[in-house]
């Protein structure tokens, strides 16, 4: 039995490959080798529709797709962690921020120099 | 006239508010031991919203007692003032009101916020990419900017974007990811919280902006301090130093969004300069001194609360 968060991205993986709208029970053919039920893809699909990653249209209540493609939300999410905000800055620890171009100038004398030292 | 313990708190409050955390911001010792300047933070920052509070409702409930448990209890139960009550009473009583949800609610907020932010990026993360198999707590994130985080929470995940693995080593790789995982071990987030939640409570406040600013400049510090110590190889300051450098360098090839440049070179310079010449750390005395001023710190206010109004 594949956890919840294998199948999420399995269904994700076929919307985002999809050019239309696919109905839930093309999706559990597809994954037939999974074994899993039309009741589970819909679960998972709600699961993926609360958190706005899986939209229907309300004339086709039973065919699906991403709300947004797999770029769009690594984009989404980079932009997210490149932003500097408080906000931002609490939600994650990011190793270094990017510098300007002459900071990182500094930065990279300053290493040189010590390698210098080091071998003198 | 008011009586001295809400003297004494305020001149606490005043103290805490400006000058100590200024000079606790420009203190050299603090490089030299981010632990316990770290804890020196807390303690200013508890304090100083204790005094802050404390020194109003000393002065605003003066008329109902002489302790500040009983006259609020005697407040709430609403019994007579033993002395008259005046306007400035009840001003003082509201401040406090008013500062005390103020504080606590802005930091209530931030952490609803943050971790609602944290589980909405959790969750785009484990759809947009599969785990690694070797470490499954690391999400590789295809992107050209060199990026690597962690974020915080009941499931931490460590995330690195495939613009940072091509600018290191597997020597640099290993030293930011033990500098991740220090930042998960020892809880940083939390000791942050306070200081992001009451630069926003208190913007008039520069010293609020200042302990932000010096607090996060401390975790970093710490959490490269905690990956030397489970690094291999011959030179770890030097290579920690190396992958500080070449992330913080690499534009990417232009990924980087405009914004994210503002960031001041000044904390990531300190750290490059502490990596490759360490400065000698803090003596013990010196070590229990700064402990005891800070445990000292947390119990004046509290004892002058506590303790029935001189």
């Amino acid at each position: 039995m594949a956890s919840l968060g294998e199948l999420e991205r399995a269904l994700m993986d076929r919307l985002w490959a999809a050019d239309a709208p696919v109905p839930a029970t093309t999706l559990r053919e597809e994954l037939a080798d999974r074994g899993v039920a039309l009741t589970t893809v819909h679960t998972v699909l709600t699961r993926l529709e609360h958190k706005g990653f899986v939209v229907h249209d309300d004339e086709r209540p039973r065919r699906f797709r991403a709300s947004a493609s797999r770029a769009d939300h690594s984009a989404e999410l980079m932009h997210e962690v490149l932003g500097n905000s408080g906000d931002r800055q609490a939600v994650l620890a990011r190793f270094v921020g990017s510098v300007s171009q002459d900071e990182a100038r500094l930065l990279r004398e300053l290493l040189d120099g010590a390698d210098d030292a080091g071998r003198g | 006239m008011l009586p001295a313990t809400a003297a004494a708190l305020a001149v606490l409050a005043v103290l805490l508010a400006w000058p100590v955390p200024a000079l606790l911001a420009r203190a050299g010792w603090t490089r030299r031991d981010p632990l316990v300047a770290l804890v020196c933070w807390q303690a200013v920052g508890l304090a100083g919203g204790l005094s802050m509070i404390g020194a109003l409702l000393v002065h605003g409930l003066a008329p109902w007692g002489t302790s500040v448990p009983g006259a609020a209890w005697a407040l709430l139960r609403g019994r007579p003032a033993v002395d008259p009550v005046r306007g400035d009473h009840w001003v003082a009583l509201t401040l406090a009101g008013v500062l005390a949800v103020e504080l606590v609610g802005v930091l209530l907020l931030s952490w609803v916020r943050t971790t609602r932010t944290r589980r909405r990026h959790r969750a785009l993360l484990e759809l947009v990419v599969r785990p690694a198999v070797d470490v499954p707590d690391a999400r590789l994130l295809d992107h050209p900017a060199p990026v690597a985080f962690c974020i915080p929470g009941a499931r931490p995940l460590l995330v690195f974007s495939s613009g940072m693995v091509a600018e290191l080593d597997g020597e640099q790789l290993a030293a930011v990811v033990a500098h991740e995982r220090a930042h998960l071990r020892e809880h940083h987030h939390l000791l942050l919280l306070p200081f992001v939640a009451w630069e926003a409570a208190l913007p008039v406040l520069p010293a609020a902006a200042r302990a932000h600013a010096a607090v996060r400049e401390l975790v970093e510090m710490r959490a490269d301090d905690v990956a030397l110590g489970s690094l291999p190889g011959p030179a770890p300051r030097r290579t920690l130093a190396r992958a500080i450098v070449a992330a913080a360098g690499a534009d990417g090839g232009g990924g980087v969004p405009e914004g994210a440049l503002a960031v001041t070179g000044g904390g990531i310079r300190a750290r490059v300069v502490r990596l490759l010449d360490p400065p000698a750390p803090l003596p013990p005395p010196a070590r229990w001194a700064a402990l005891a001023a800070a445990t000292l710190l947390i119990l004046a206010p509290t004892a002058l609360l506590v303790v029935p109004a001189l």
